[in-house]
């Protein structure tokens, strides 16, 4: 890590290696106190949007767009690898590159045109990028000979507790699955962010014209952190057909996991390397729980709650809840490590 | 071959109406540069706002506008005011304003979520006089209901047409969303037009939840029907475009309608998004290169 | 480091809140606790409402009535969970109503993709899973152990839904040739659809019209003019209630005239249809689980007590449903214990013939290897006028189980006739 090239967006991120350390500790020991079933499917949630909105934070948060489309990489790579599953009993442990590479591929394809419109203009049509993706799969029975089985979806034949072909009965796998999936992306977001393509792409975000004077060629770097974003999309869209054993275009190809992936990432700090997770941490329990206590009881209340919050964090914390953390941790420092912090220390 | 006159002039009756629900779209995104993810919110509180009208005490969903009007231009008024404004003046000079999209994003789940607790998630109706009337040109059966809506966009189009080009108010709303820096220099307060633009954006939204009312139904998440098409047209029409706006309307219902005769109809919402995808890269000012109004 | 033990100690607070809520809501021994999921909130929300208001109503009767007598006058106890329509949603909730709430026995989904996945999560956990209503065929076609269907399969309705045309043909002597396919564009449509497409070719019937729509399309004209372009004799249909409105309310105004027009059941069902529809709704045929004028002992007196509660008849889901509230309760009393796998030993065996629970037009509710109710079957009602002005569905299919003195009225009058003696809107 070179210091002079660190062009850290949050000062925490110098101390972010050692937060995520730790974190990552702390939940790999975790299943040896706790055994709840419902706890893990509960965390495996939460990991999983983490692990999404990291992925999308890469082009959301660092190329400064708004992709409300993401979903839609998270389906290609679900499609690809059962359909290479099922016809030709691939493991999706494979399968599973075979559709992230098609859901980067997919990316690049979308991305170049996309890059090009700005702000509004891109975010309209990555939402319709991603509908217009889920009518083709709604109305397509076959494709290059696959089933796709238009609207009614795909199902996973079951295998019983079978490692080698990604099921597996106990919860814990696939919590650990998607902790080493989180820390991969995690870790690969901050070497980026750390890189000259971070720097590049923060650079393209904010000053677009600045930036190609300079001669940074900013599109490609857009397209360089769309391709591992929608990567490593469409590696978490396999992830959760092997959760959920089935798939269908309405279920995953939606603006509602959409939105849900960007709205997290807003809410957390968007271009921050921890805003993504604290959102998640924060928001799916939230969710959740208003959920299980409310939602049986009074329609639709946990949604006035989530949009509520959403719009407090907007109206409050614009740059989302990394923002007061970061405050906190300002205080804390100087409080009890009495050493005010430089210049290179806030990254500005 | 009447078959087919029926369905171009359905298209074109049925797409006024997205014409209508975008052309309060167009407003806020033109002076505002903010897409408002609530739109179709606003027009399923419109639609409720008519229905309970209609049913408590009978008035008429047209001649309820003269109520419901005021209420929504208020509502409209003082959610810019109260929600959006403080978002948008931190990122007033930021090129992209995000956080006032994913701000009406929140309202828009809210304000569902909200209906759905209040009124719960029945599918409501109205029975006019005229539910159901028809009129014969020939083979061709031509829903009163809908020609009344069509009447109404071509006027409110005309009218509001008008007001922005003749009337002072007008005048200041277009000054402010072709630079709003050299508007401020005139003296023009810039808040107090983002607020009676918004509040005129969502009174629009109001005509289209009546005109709508006597052939569809209310529900609480109906904006969201309506929501995906009236950007798709406010783009197709050029952004800001008031008769962009209607034709850009009118060519989305004539494609729903027209295309379906050749393709199932689940098809037809492909072609849609694969129109307004082609057109975003290849001519995103709008397909009829009709200037912004402002 | 004390950032870190502060961390650590908040991580570690969360945890064990999380364990704690987990655990919390555990009910009195001496109850059996069934765990319910219904799409409580989205589109649906009105299916969810309803199939929760007749379990209530089931529960209270059972209970007042002193309860499961085997386990000593045990109560039963229900957790409603919200699945959203969601099959991720509904897995959690499967999960945690299993290990949290830890309930004896699960009933629901409603939608076929969401109980799709969510009885695999039962199956797993060992837990019998009652399903009234969900079309699927592939949910009892597994090979579970502990997924029991009260209801029909998507298959059966196409199966009863042509046999049906052919007998009205038959008895009428007018036989419709050309069929129009027209449904929504989901599981449920496309796999209905399926069946339909290979009966009416077995049958000799022409379909002239296969059209699949998107269930939330803002308008459904160009569908329905479609249908007038191709003269069918007899249209099927499969909707949702938001579609079939708009489906009914546009045929009326653009007179697509045919011999006879069946639906479904779901939207067609659903008991906002005939007021926002009104008398466009005269003469259409539907084929459902159910209906309240069944000649059914006890039938009527239980629609007249939930009208009263809830201002409306019930579904036909909800007779399945209630129907499997009392099957549930005969197992337990059979179980004689709240063990989930003594009450599937007890499923298995159902043979329920007599009871309150018997308002479904079944001879008899039992479970086949795959826990299919092989006796489900559906009826099929015509939507008419009373003498007294009031709009009644009025069961006119199988023949035997008709309303007395209810002939089908086919083929259905012209439009044209229709609106010239007030029998449209």
């Amino acid at each position: 890590m070179k210091k002079e090239r660190g062009q850290a967006k949050t000062m925490i991120i110098d101390r972010t290696p050692w937060i995520a350390l730790i974190g990552i500790v702390i939940l790999l020991v975790l299943p040896v106190f706790i055994q709840s079933p419902t706890f893990f499917q509960f965390m495996i949630l939460i990991l999983w949007y983490a692990y999404l909105t990291t992925s999308w934070n890469l082009v959301g948060g660092f190329a400064g767009v708004l992709p409300l489309g993401h979903a839609a990489f998270a389906g290609i790579g679900a499609y690809a690898s059962s359909v290479l599953f099922i016809h030709y009993g691939l493991t999706p442990w494979v399968g599973m590159f075979a559709g992230a590479f098609l859901a980067a591929i997919v990316g690049i394809i979308v991305g170049a045109p996309t890059f090009k419109l700005r702000g509004a203009y891109f975010a309209l049509a990555t939402i319709a990028i991603c509908e217009f993706l889920r009518v083709i799969l709604e109305n397509t029975q076959k494709f290059l000979g696959f089933d796709i089985n238009g609207a009614r979806g795909i199902l996973l034949p079951l295998k019983g507790h079978s490692p080698i072909n990604y099921q597996f009965l106990d919860k814990r796998y696939y919590y650990y699955i998607i902790l080493v999936m989180l820390a991969i992306i995690f870790y690969i977001t901050y070497r980026i962010a750390q890189s000259k393509l971070g720097y590049y792409l923060t650079a393209g975000g904010e000053e677009k014209e600045g930036a190609e004077a300079l001669g940074i060629n900013v599109a490609k770097c857009k397209l360089i952190a769309m391709a591992i974003s929608t990567f490593f999309t469409g590696l978490g869209g396999t992830f959760y057909m092997q959760l959920v054993h089935y798939i269908y275009p309405r279920g995953i190809v939606s603006l509602d996991l959409s939105f849900e992936i960007a709205f997290i990432a807003i809410i957390g700090g968007r271009g921050t390397l921890l805003g993504p997770i604290v959102g998640a941490v924060l928001l799916v329990p939230a969710a959740e729980l208003t959920r299980t206590y409310l939602g049986g009881s009074y329609e639709g209340v946990h949604l006035m709650l989530y949009g509520a919050v959403l719009m407090a964090v907007m109206l409050f914390k614009p740059r989302g809840i990394m923002e007061p953390l970061e405050a906190l941790y300002r205080w804390v420092h100087g409080k009890f490590f009495l050493q005010p912090l430089t210049q290179t220390d806030r990254g500005e | 071959m009447d078959i087919i006159l029926a369905t171009i002039i359905n298209g074109i009756l049925m797409g006024s109406v997205y014409g209508l629900t975008a052309l309060g779209l167009t407003l806020i995104f033109g002076v505002m540069k903010v897409i408002n993810f609530a739109h179709g919110s606003f027009l399923m509180a419109a639609m409720f706002l008519t229905y309970y009208l209609f049913r408590l005490t009978g008035i008429d969903p047209y001649l309820g506008l003269v109520i419901t009007l005021p209420l929504l231009f208020a509502f409209g008024y003082f959610t810019q005011q109260v929600l959006i404004r403080p978002v948008f003046k931190i990122e007033r000079d930021v090129r992209e304003p995000i956080s006032v999209l994913m701000l009406t994003a929140g309202l828009w789940i809210f304000m569902d979520a909200f209906a759905l607790a209040l009124f719960g998630a029945f599918y409501k109706t109205i029975r006019t006089s005229y539910k159901g009337a028809v009129i014969h040109l020939g083979d061709v059966t031509i829903s009163l209901s809908r020609l009344y809506a069509f009447l109404t966009t071509v006027i409110l189009a005309i009218l509001f047409y008008l007001f922005l080009k003749k009337t002072r108010l007008g005048q200041a709303i277009r000054a402010t969303g072709q630079d709003r820096d050299a508007a401020r220099l005139m003296g023009i307060n810039i808040d107090r037009i983002y607020n009676v633009a918004f509040g005129i954006g969502i009174a629009i939204v109001g005509v289209a939840g009546a005109v709508l009312l006597p052939f569809y139904y209310v529900h609480p998440v109906v904006g969201v029907v309506f929501d995906i098409r009236a950007f798709i047209v406010v783009v197709l029409g050029g952004l800001g475009s008031i008769p962009g706006a209607l034709l850009g309307g009118v060519i989305i219902g004539v494609v729903e309608s027209f295309g379906a005769q050749f393709m199932t109809a689940t098809w037809t919402e492909g072609i849609i998004y694969a129109m307004f995808i082609s057109v975003l890269f290849l001519k995103p000012e709008g397909l009829f290169g009709f200037k912004a109004e402002w | 480091m004390r950032k870190i033990v502060t961390s650590f100690i908040l991580i570690v607070a969360f945890g064990v809140a999380l364990m704690m809520w987990g655990t919390s809501a555990t009910a009195f021994a001496a109850d059996v606790v069934i765990g319910n999921i219904l799409p409580l909130s989205g589109p649906v929300a009105p299916i969810g409402k309803v199939g929760r208001e007749i379990r209530e109503m089931a529960v209270e009767e059972i209970n007042a009535a002193g309860g499961i007598k085997s386990m000593g006058g045990a109560k039963l106890k229900m957790i409603y969970a919200d699945s959203r329509g969601d099959p991720k949603v509904a897995m959690t909730e499967a999960e945690r109503l299993i290990t949290a709430e830890k309930v004896t026995c699960i009933t629901g989904a409603y939608q076929s993709a969401v109980t799709y996945p969510s009885t695999e999560v039962a199956e797993r956990y060992k837990i019998p899973y009652i399903v009234p209503v969900s079309v699927r065929d592939a949910i009892t076609e597994r090979g579970f152990k502990y997924t029991f269907r009260v209801a029909a399969k998507a298959s059966w309705y196409a199966r009863d839904q042509i046999n049906f045309i052919k007998a009205l043909g038959e008895r009428t002597g007018l036989m419709p040739k050309k069929l129009a396919f027209v449904f929504e564009n989901t599981d449920w449509g496309t796999s209905t659809a399926e069946g339909w497409r290979k009966l009416a070719k077995e049958g000799g019937f022409e379909v002239v019209l296969d059209e699949p729509y998107p269930a939330n399309a803002p308008d459904l004209t160009p569908v329905v003019l479609k249908i007038k372009r191709a003269k069918p004799d007899f249209i099927l249909f499969v909707s949702y209630i938001a579609d079939a409105t708009l489906l009914m309310n546009t045929i009326a105004e653009h007179e697509v005239d045919v011999m006879g027009m069946i639906s479904s059941g779901g939207g067609h069902s659903d008991p906002q249809l005939i007021p926002n529809t009104g008398k466009n709704s005269f003469y259409h045929f539907d084929a459902c689980e159910w209906e309240a004028d069944l000649n059914r002992p006890g039938l009527k007196e239980t629609n007249k007590k939930f009208k009263e509660r809830y201002g409306y008849n019930i579904s036909p889901e909800a007779a399945n449903v209630y129907g499997s509230m009392y099957v549930l309760k005969d197992a337990l009393e059979r179980a004689g214990s709240s063990d989930p796998e003594k009450l599937r030993e007890a499923l298995a065996k159902t043979n329920y013939t007599k009871g309150p629970g018997m308002i479904v037009p079944y001879e008899k509710i039992s479970f086949d290897a795959e826990g299919q109710n092989p006796q489900a079957q559906l009826v099929v009602v015509q939507i008419r006028q009373m003498p007294d002005g009031s709009i009644e569905r009025c069961t006119v299919y199988p023949w035997a189980v008709a309303r007395a003195g209810y002939e089908p009225i086919f083929p259905m009058p012209s439009w044209k006739w229709r609106k010239a003696n007030g029998r449209a809107e």
